[in-house]
């Protein structure tokens, strides 16, 4: 079990491996570009993989659209590489993951006509709280310093 | 807004495009596998993106805002490599006795960890960056609320 935690947690570092160079790389060249790369790069190494395990599946039953992800990973690598080098990696990856999860919610919400479930809704409630909260901190902070004329003693 | 918010809008729709994509490359790998839906998904990536090269060269000079002259290293052209790799790895986490939920909570946890030492330490060239106590704050609300939707259930 331990060895799968570690696992999956290690699969974590390797995302943000790969978000950090290619932003490294978007520095230099541009974050088009950075994109065309980790996509060449990805697709040869994925190539070898599936030649070595022999792992060629039957595709002739998969939908045109689902091959949409493409469209949407050029694009996200891309947008990616442009602000991570420029919100620092802690942040790009916290509003990442933040896009992710609230939009991930709003679909589930969509395609199931139904509300999330409390448990997810205290989640969203969570993530908006992180998001707002420098903002909310600025304010009360300058309330110490201007306090409002109606809260004078 | 000011550049500092367009970056954070971003960054956000950034997340939107990521979960359209995880959508429509887990409706492929349904169809077919994980290992072959990525595949498909970074050879068809690396043409749109080429387009896009392609597309906005005309218009605008190759190099973006050119923070460093001169050739970048290798590895910086590898960034491809650790992000694949995540396709094979995550495959296997999620046939254990973590499942889909237990594998994604642990998989943000792992990024946010990495981004932050990035930022403290400077691994990788990332330029170092003060972690400040609302930086921990907001990545802590952030994690914590990101762990509950995906362990919530649709």
């Amino acid at each position: 079990m331990l060895f799968f935690v570690v696992l999956a947690l290690l699969n974590g570092v390797l995302i943000g491996t790969s978000r950090t160079v290619n932003g490294r790389l978007s520095t230099r060249k541009g974050a088009f570009r950075a994109s065309v790369w980790n996509h060449v790069v990805g697709f040869v190494f994925l190539s070898v993989v599936l030649l070595v395990l022999r792992a060629w599946p039957d595709v002739t039953d998969a939908p045109v659209a689902a091959y949409a992800g493409g469209v949407f990973g050029a694009l996200f690598v891309a947008v990616n590489s442009y602000v991570f080098p420029r919100l620092g990696a802690m942040s790009a990856s916290v509003l990442v993951i933040s896009g992710q999860v609230l939009s991930a919610v709003i679909i589930d919400c969509v395609q199931h006509r139904a509300l999330p479930a409390p448990i997810r809704l205290a989640g969203v409630v969570l993530v908006l709280l992180g998001l707002g909260l420098p903002r909310l901190s600025a304010r009360l902070r300058q309330r110490e310093i201007h306090p409002c004329p109606t809260e004078k003693k | 807004m000011s550049g500092r918010a367009v970056d954070w809008a971003l960054a956000i729709a950034g997340g939107v495009l990521l979960t359209l994509m995880t959508q429509a490359n887990a409706v492929l790998a349904g169809h077919t596998g994980p290992l072959y839906a990525s595949w498909a998904a970074h050879g068809l990536g690396a043409v749109v993106a080429s387009v896009l090269v392609l597309a906005l060269a005309r218009r605008a000079p190759a190099t973006a805002s050119g923070e460093g002259e001169g050739r970048a290293p290798l590895w910086y052209y590898l960034g491809g490599i650790p992000g694949a790799l995540v396709v094979v790895l995550s495959a296997i986490a999620v046939n254990s006795e973590l499942a889909l939920a237990g594998t994604i909570a642990l998989m943000l946890t792992g990024q946010i960890l990495f981004g932050t030492l990035s930022d403290h330490l400077g691994l990788l060239h990332t330029p170092r960056r003060r972690i400040t106590p609302m930086d921990l704050a907001v990545a802590g609300c952030v994690l914590a609320g990101s762990v509950l939707i995906v362990v919530g259930g649709a």
